[in-house]
């Protein structure tokens, strides 16, 4: 079986030759690790007044962010062939360098979105970025960052077809990319506007609270087309709907706020015969029904850190839902051991892959796993993970 | 009668009604001393442990765990200030921020409300806090308890290297350490020599209140 015949068959919950392997490898240090590429320290020259006033001049037009954008992902894919993983998963975003007053570098990324993005190095120098906050704290201030950002979101969506496309023409013979349509309609919603000024908007605004996630489900499903234009036949998406011990919002006021959106988009992946895998941080138990009734049909990340157990996810939605991940990357994929590893793997294969639909994988990017773990991770899927079992 | 209005604020506060609980708060004040200003800010402290078990028990989730801070926090806005002098009941000072590195404010301020609202003095130190500082903080108000917030893995490294700061000026054994955030857990506490781990703002409070209890 080659790459793609194995994710296909395990996406039908059948037992391919072998539990297939998805990277999660999109952090500049794990892709310049692999690849062997020293990285460009990028926080480093920002520190400098001068460099700092071109590099923000020049990261700013569209052929620049694009060429080093789509530049590391297509690192990430060849990484990930490298290092003998099925699929990678490959996600767009468009940012822009903006003058940030509250940050030590006096620069922020700001995406389209009203998200500040701080950046910061490890100690090679290779560039990490974060989510800190919103810009939009006001219904005044949403509404106006949406009229002027307009061009911003046509630009977004043509980069990202432009981009899925490329990378799947590209790599695609070689690896399975899953286009990911990034960030989520839930995310998209909050994250702008901040968690305690969105939850006050919920109980004091929800006409506001309406207009904000209809305007994201629209901007998403746009994004959604982008990431299933290359044809394949499975597609990502995803909203991180969990914190470290539960749901992040009442699972009946997920579903009144957003149900509508995440059926639409699920039916609209249905509508083009492709099947929909669906990523969420944090514990997400009170969920798992919501998103078989919704119409995922698979799920990624289940993190460890956040008390979530795959032979658990399994015995609880069945083979409803492809399940993804769960390798640990708080410690196990950064510093474990190889032994440690092989007993992670071997436990993931006997809790969830019996009669396919089970993708082994880490639960999460992080820029801290190492490369030499991860190419245990592969090895040891290899090793133990043939089917039948 | 005084129990009546002080029942009616909690109810409200309880149903999330940010109008109501603000209009029975604005009651209390304007019932001439019926209702104490010290008995009504109890009322919103034992509303928030009723908050606090809820959200321990999943019965309810961290939107309604903000939103019931924010109504304690409006409400505690207007009686604060008409507190006489000397007669808060505080339970003890604690100091908290967000490591150096990370600019993330959501949990910490999450426990700031909750804290303050259980009758704690909360020392804010914001975000993206230096070892320093931290430091600085312990020795100026030689609080009761430092706590340290971090969401990235990689600024985690960062407790670790004040509670050894602690330890190299001598303040380690004056303090309780306790810390939280997503990337956190409890194994990680005791690797670093922390005395606890919160996995939320609720149980944090809990854990701070059980020590100053002992």
């Amino acid at each position: 079986m080659d790459f793609k015949e194995r994710i296909l068959t395990t996406m039908n919950h059948e037992e391919p030759d072998r539990v297939p392997v998805m990277g999660l490898i999109m952090d500049p240090t794990t892709v310049n690790q692999i690849n062997g590429k020293k990285p460009i320290d990028f926080v480093g020259m920002l520190k400098k007044p001068l460099l700092k006033h071109i590099i923000r001049y020049l990261m700013n037009t569209n052929w620049l962010w694009s060429k080093i954008y789509d530049g590391n992902f297509s690192g990430s894919l060849e990484g990930a062939i490298k290092l003998g993983f099925d699929a990678n998963w490959v996600i767009y975003q468009l940012m822009k360098l903006c003058k940030e007053p509250e940050s030590t570098l006096g620069v922020a990324f700001h995406d389209i979105y009203g998200r500040v993005w701080e950046l910061d190095a490890d100690d090679n120098g290779n560039l990490m970025v974060n989510y800190s906050r919103g810009l939009l704290t006001t219904e005044e201030q949403w509404h106006d960052w949406v009229e002027e950002n307009t061009p911003l979101f046509e630009t977004s969506v043509k980069n990202a077809t432009r981009f899925y496309q490329e990378l799947t023409e590209q790599h695609g013979d070689r690896i399975f990319p899953f286009c990911y349509a990034a960030p989520g309609i839930f995310e998209n919603s909050w994250q702008p506007i901040g968690f305690v000024n969105f939850t006050k908007f919920i109980y004091q605004k929800p006409e506001f609270v309406r207009k904000v996630i209809d305007f994201q489900t629209d901007l998403f499903i746009r994004h959604l087309d982008a990431a299933m234009k290359p044809g394949l036949e499975v597609v990502f998406a995803g909203d991180d709907l969990g914190q470290k011990t539960g749901p992040l919002m009442r699972p009946e006021l997920v579903e009144k706020l957003y149900g509508d959106s995440y059926r639409r988009v699920a039916e609209r992946v249905h509508a083009q015969n492709k099947k929909l895998i669906w990523h969420s941080c944090g514990n997400i138990y009170q969920l798992l029904d919501k998103f078989v009734e919704w119409g995922f049909d698979g799920i990624i990340t289940m993190e460890p850190t956040a008390g979530m157990d795959l032979g658990k996810v399994r015995e609880q939605v069945g083979h409803k839902l492809v399940l993804i991940g769960n390798l640990d990357v708080s410690y196990l994929l950064v510093k474990g051991t190889q032994q440690e590893i092989e007993d992670a793997v071997k436990k993931a294969i006997k809790d969830a892959a019996k009669g396919g639909g089970y993708i082994l994988s880490a639960s999460h990017s992080h820029p801290y796993v190492d490369a030499t773990r991860l190419k245990w991770m592969v090895e040891a899927a290899h090793k133990y993970g043939k089917y039948p079992m | 009668m005084a129990n009546d209005i002080l029942e009616k604020m909690k109810s409200s506060l309880l149903d999330l009604d940010m109008d109501a609980t603000i209009e029975n708060v604005n009651s209390i004040i304007r019932s001439d001393g019926t209702v104490s200003v010290q008995e009504a800010i109890d009322a919103i402290s034992e509303a928030l442990q009723v908050v606090g078990k809820r959200f321990q028990d999943g019965d309810w989730f961290l939107t309604e765990l903000v939103y019931s801070g924010e109504i304690a926090k409006a409400a505690m806005e207007l009686l604060s200030p008409l507190l006489a002098v000397g007669t808060s009941q505080q339970l003890g000072t604690i100091a908290v921020g967000t490591v150096a590195g990370d600019l993330h404010d959501l949990g910490k301020n999450i426990f700031i409300n909750f804290a303050r609202s259980a009758g704690f003095e909360v020392i804010d130190l914001g975000v993206d806090v230096a070892k320093e500082k931290f430091i600085g903080a312990v020795k100026e108000h030689s609080p009761l308890v430092l706590g340290m917030s971090c969401l990235l893995t990689v600024t985690a490294g960062e407790i670790g290297k004040v509670i050894e700061e602690l330890i190299n000026q001598g303040l380690r054994d004056k303090i309780k350490v306790i810390i939280g955030g997503a990337c956190l857990t409890a194994g990680f506490a005791k690797d670093v020599d922390a005395d606890a781990f919160a996995p939320d703002a609720v149980t944090g409070t809990d854990i701070i209140r059980k020590w100053i209890t002992l």
